[in-house]
């Protein structure tokens, strides 16, 4: 008895203070810690890296394609710059660009999904078989075809059609998440209590499934960063030298990064940027799964 | 770079020399001599197409330049003669002493791959196919320069193709000789049989001439389609199979020199990028390789690797970095020589194509290395645009823009950007232009580097005048009209429609580089360098000497474009299976290895 009243009473704390529970979850699993630094430390890099840098980064055209050395700690790129400040710099178009993406993926594919879940009927089928015509198009095609024409020039651009290419799978997801919960008992009460749509989509469905859709924003970022660097490597889109997928076409297909040594500092720095980026987001979305997912807390 | 790569070794072998070394024949192993498999890849295609026919004027198709596809002759790319060529299926030649006419004879021997004589009637045939699919000498515009008028067929193995005078250009038996043969057995069903007549009729004027025009041209689409049920060769070889991973030839035992042909079989791996090149290399696995750029690491790794061996020779290409000059500030010509002074080229070289050029000596409009042979003493009177900063700003000031908080601006004070366009996938242009714009921003000129989509795209908006800098491929020699043509013809306003030579206004008829018609060249006085450029086309070399040294002069004074670095023709072969390469700057580097197999020089090691 005297554990139950403990349990419950731990149980009552953590709801009184999330953020107390946020802390327990990080602390058991300190990886998650590291998680959390790194995406803290990315969006810093975004934010303030290119101001650590002079607009026309120095070079040395003696030191072409370096490997790594005291100076440069990951070599030198085919102009003689420094990879590291070229990984920095690059940062920013990369990162917003992905953060564009999520949020258009995360808006519209909730909108959608939740419009459709909800009201379900005629909205439900034609949204439905949009979302199905929208899945069944092949995304890496589309792009290559649309980079003919659309130049990306700037990185909202590039996030607003990757965005607009994404949002399918979320849109399905929250649709069926809303099916669920329409039917239980807190929104049959809401109803019952004669609340608003408004009021039941915004105040009771959204704040059900905003865990889920954040975890869905945050993968959506790994694949904005993985959808332009994959653009950028292909060569389709138009040259950007600090582009971490620029950088790793430029380190393969003109320094040979893949035949002889002295490249790889070059082919390594974008990648373990992307590296480090799909890490933390990994490690910050196990921490939210289990924050949110009282199911999954080990007390 | 494959792409580039692809154009400068086309732009090469367009273009082709030194004494056939003969060869003797090697008795050991039967015919040819020692056999073996020879592997290779096709420098100019990257990614085999197993579907594609063996057709050599199908983009994709299997047909090897010098192997299983053979022309009359290979053009020598003879540093001032571009009328030296090495026997194909003409044994020799004859060439009016007034470029009148050339009469072929065909090889005495020479037979197809299934055991047909190769005829007169074949090579006129061809010459129809030629007709259908654009080509130099048999051009359908009317009063193309250095046009066919006629094409007589003198006995079983006799061939007179005569010049229309109207319009003629020197280089007249070179667009004769470098051209396909193909059998008139197999492909003959393409052309319809009043073709001669309509061929004839398509040369005047009006509606019924237009319609011929048009039905020719549409015979060439079906010329491009044609799939042969069989790959019939009158080549060395002639294709057995093709997979995704490899096409194989083998030879062809009617060859005409047959006898001094060794290998066996021939292969052609596939590659879809410059980096499986080096790796093929590396490996010792390819016999021969034509150009492939390559980073300094990556070529001392294929140097060492067993048996490698690097030849060198001229290419008769350059690259430049040319102006829109009906763009502010491009139309001051202080502008383009102050950007001549603070470009240093031996940089941009070093940086951009460390082994496939050297850098320009100055811009003259001709490659350095037959630049002596044409304009000789003059060379040294050229101003050689060192790199020095002070004159750069010297000229800026002359031109008129203004120096603030250390940036170069237009003369109203508004920002100054040099915006360069390269097309995507030319990593040595893309390279420079990433040079040069580090370069110019260092000292004060703010720049910035755009890629488009490909090559075609590049060049048709190039031509139509949208870009303000871009790099352009010139002193594509020998021939002296070519080489200018590239800075005083169609881009730059002059177009020569038979024989009469019209300037049109920037931006219009391809007119993208936007200069003036008329130049004040000192030491020359004023010239019109469109016109003198077209009396090139019909000049000897000695008449076209003086005309050259004019023409440099323009170009030095005037830059249309700054010559960059000139190219270097590099090719990779391995002497652990094959022995008989051609010696370091040997002419015959401009043509494929299937021409040197032809000749009889590759023989195996022993």
């Amino acid at each position: 008895m005297s554990v139950l009243l403990e349990s419950s009473s731990t149980s009552a704390t953590m709801r009184r203070n999330f953020w107390a529970g946020v802390w327990r979850v990080m602390k058991r699993k300190p990886s998650r810690m590291v998680g959390v630094v790194l995406v803290l430390g990315f969006a810093f890099m975004g934010v303030f890296g290119p101001m650590f840098y002079p607009a026309q980064l120095p070079r040395d055209p003696n030191l072409i394609t370096s490997p790594p050395s005291a100076q440069h700690w990951l070599g030198t790129d085919d102009q003689g710059r420094d990879v590291i400040a070229l990984v920095v710099t690059g940062s920013r178009y990369v990162l917003l660009a992905a953060l564009v993406t999520a949020l258009i993926t995360v808006v519209v594919g909730t909108g959608i999904g939740l419009f459709s879940g909800f009201k379900r009927g005629r909205w439900d089928t034609v949204l439905m078989r949009l979302t199905d015509m929208k899945l069944t198009i092949p995304g890496l095609p589309l792009l290559l075809v649309l980079s003919t024409v659309w130049k990306f020039g700037s990185p909202t651009q590039m996030g607003l059609v990757l965005g607009l290419l994404g949002w399918g799978g979320v849109a399905r997801a929250v649709r069926s998440q809303t099916l669920s919960l329409r039917e239980r008992g807190f929104i049959e009460a809401a109803r019952g209590l004669g609340l608003s749509t408004t009021h039941i989509v915004g105040k009771e469905l959204l704040p059900s499934m905003a865990p889920y859709i954040a975890m869905n924003m945050l993968i959506a970022v790994t694949g904005g960063v993985y959808a332009q660097v994959g653009l950028f490597f292909l060569g389709v889109l138009p040259y950007e030298s600090n582009n971490w997928g620029q950088m790793l076409n430029t380190a393969v297909f003109r320094s040979g990064a893949l035949t002889v040594p002295s490249g790889l500092g070059f082919l390594i720095g974008p990648l373990l940027a992307i590296l480090l980026l799909t890490l933390a987001i990994v490690l910050v979305v196990d921490a939210m799964d289990e924050i949110f997912n009282p199911r999954l807390r080990e007390e | 770079m494959k792409r580039l790569a692809a154009v400068v070794a086309l732009a090469s072998l367009a273009t082709a020399t030194a004494a056939c070394s003969g060869g003797t024949t090697n008795t050991s192993g039967g015919p040819g001599g020692g056999g073996g498999l020879f592997t290779t890849i096709d420098v100019s295609r990257p990614g085999l197409d197993a579907s594609a026919p063996a057709n050599i004027w199908n983009p994709k198709g299997n047909s090897f330049i010098g192997y299983n596809a053979m022309k009359l002759g290979w053009v020598k790319n003879s540093l001032t003669d571009p009328n030296q060529f090495y026997p194909g299926i003409a044994a020799k030649w004859e060439i009016a002493p007034d470029n009148s006419s050339i009469t072929l004879h065909i090889q005495p021997n020479a037979k197809w791959s299934d055991g047909k004589p190769v005829t007169a009637e074949d090579v006129k045939m061809s010459i129809g196919l030629a007709y259908t699919t654009g080509s130099t000498a048999f051009a359908l515009t009317p009063g193309a320069a250095g046009a066919a008028a006629d094409v007589q067929i003198v006995d079983d193995k006799t061939v007179k193709v005569t010049q229309d005078m109207a319009n003629p250009s020197s280089k007249f038996a070179r667009g004769v000789i470098d051209n396909w043969v193909e059998p008139a057995h197999i492909w003959g069903s393409l052309l319809p049989a009043d073709f001669w007549e309509k061929l004839k009729a398509s040369r005047g004027t009006g509606a019924t001439a237009d319609k011929d025009r048009e039905e020719i041209l549409a015979i060439g689409q079906k010329v491009l389609a044609f799939a042969p049920p069989k790959d019939v060769s009158a080549g060395p070889f002639t294709l057995e199979r093709v997979n995704p991973g490899e096409a194989l030839l083998v030879k062809n035992k009617y060859f005409y020199n047959a006898a001094n042909v060794t290998p066996d079989q021939v292969k052609f791996l596939n590659y879809s990028g410059n980096e499986q090149v080096w790796n093929y290399l590396s490996a010792g696995k390819l016999d021969h390789s034509g150009f492939t750029a390559a980073p300094t690491d990556v070529m001392t790794r294929i140097k060492n690797a067993p048996g490698s061996e690097i030849i060198k020779g001229f290419s008769p290409v350059a690259v430049g970095m040319a102006f829109n000059q009906s763009k502010k500030p491009y139309d001051n010509v202080h502008v383009r020589r102050g950007l001549a002074y603070l470009i240093d080229r031996a940089q941009v070289t070093k940086v951009a194509s460390p082994e496939g050029g050297t850098p320009a000596l100055t811009t003259s409009g001709i490659h350095q290395k037959p630049a002596q042979e044409w304009i000789g003493p003059e060379l040294s009177k050229l101003n050689p645009y060192p790199h020095d900063v002070a004159k750069a700003a010297a000229e800026f000031k002359e031109a008129g823009l203004r120096q603030k908080d250390g940036k170069w601006t237009l003369p109203d004070g508004s920002p100054w950007t040099v915006t360069m366009t390269a097309p995507s996938g030319f990593s040595d242009w893309i390279s420079a232009q990433e040079n040069i714009k580090s370069q110019l921003i260092e000292n004060g000129v703010n720049a910035e580097v755009v890629t488009v989509a490909d090559y075609p795209i590049y060049l048709e908006e190039l031509a139509a005048g949208k870009y303000d800098v871009g790099f352009w491929l010139m002193a594509l020699g020998p021939a002296p009209y070519d080489i200018f043509q590239r800075l005083y013809g169609t881009p730059n306003g002059w177009t020569n429609v038979a024989g009469k030579v019209t300037h049109n206004a920037p931006g219009k008829a391809g007119n993208w580089m936007g200069g003036p018609e008329e130049l004040d060249v000192q030491g020359v006085g004023k010239i019109n360098p469109g016109e003198l450029t077209a009396k090139l086309n019909a000049a000897s070399p000695e008449e076209a000497k003086p005309i050259m040294a004019q023409l440099a002069m323009a170009a030095n004074q005037d830059l249309p474009a700054i010559q960059l670095w000139d190219y270097v023709n590099t090719q990779f072969v391995n002497t652990s299976r094959f022995t008989g390469w051609p010696a370091q700057d040997s002419d015959l580097l401009r043509l494929p290895a299937g021409v040197w197999m032809q000749l009889g020089m590759i023989k195996k090691k022993q």
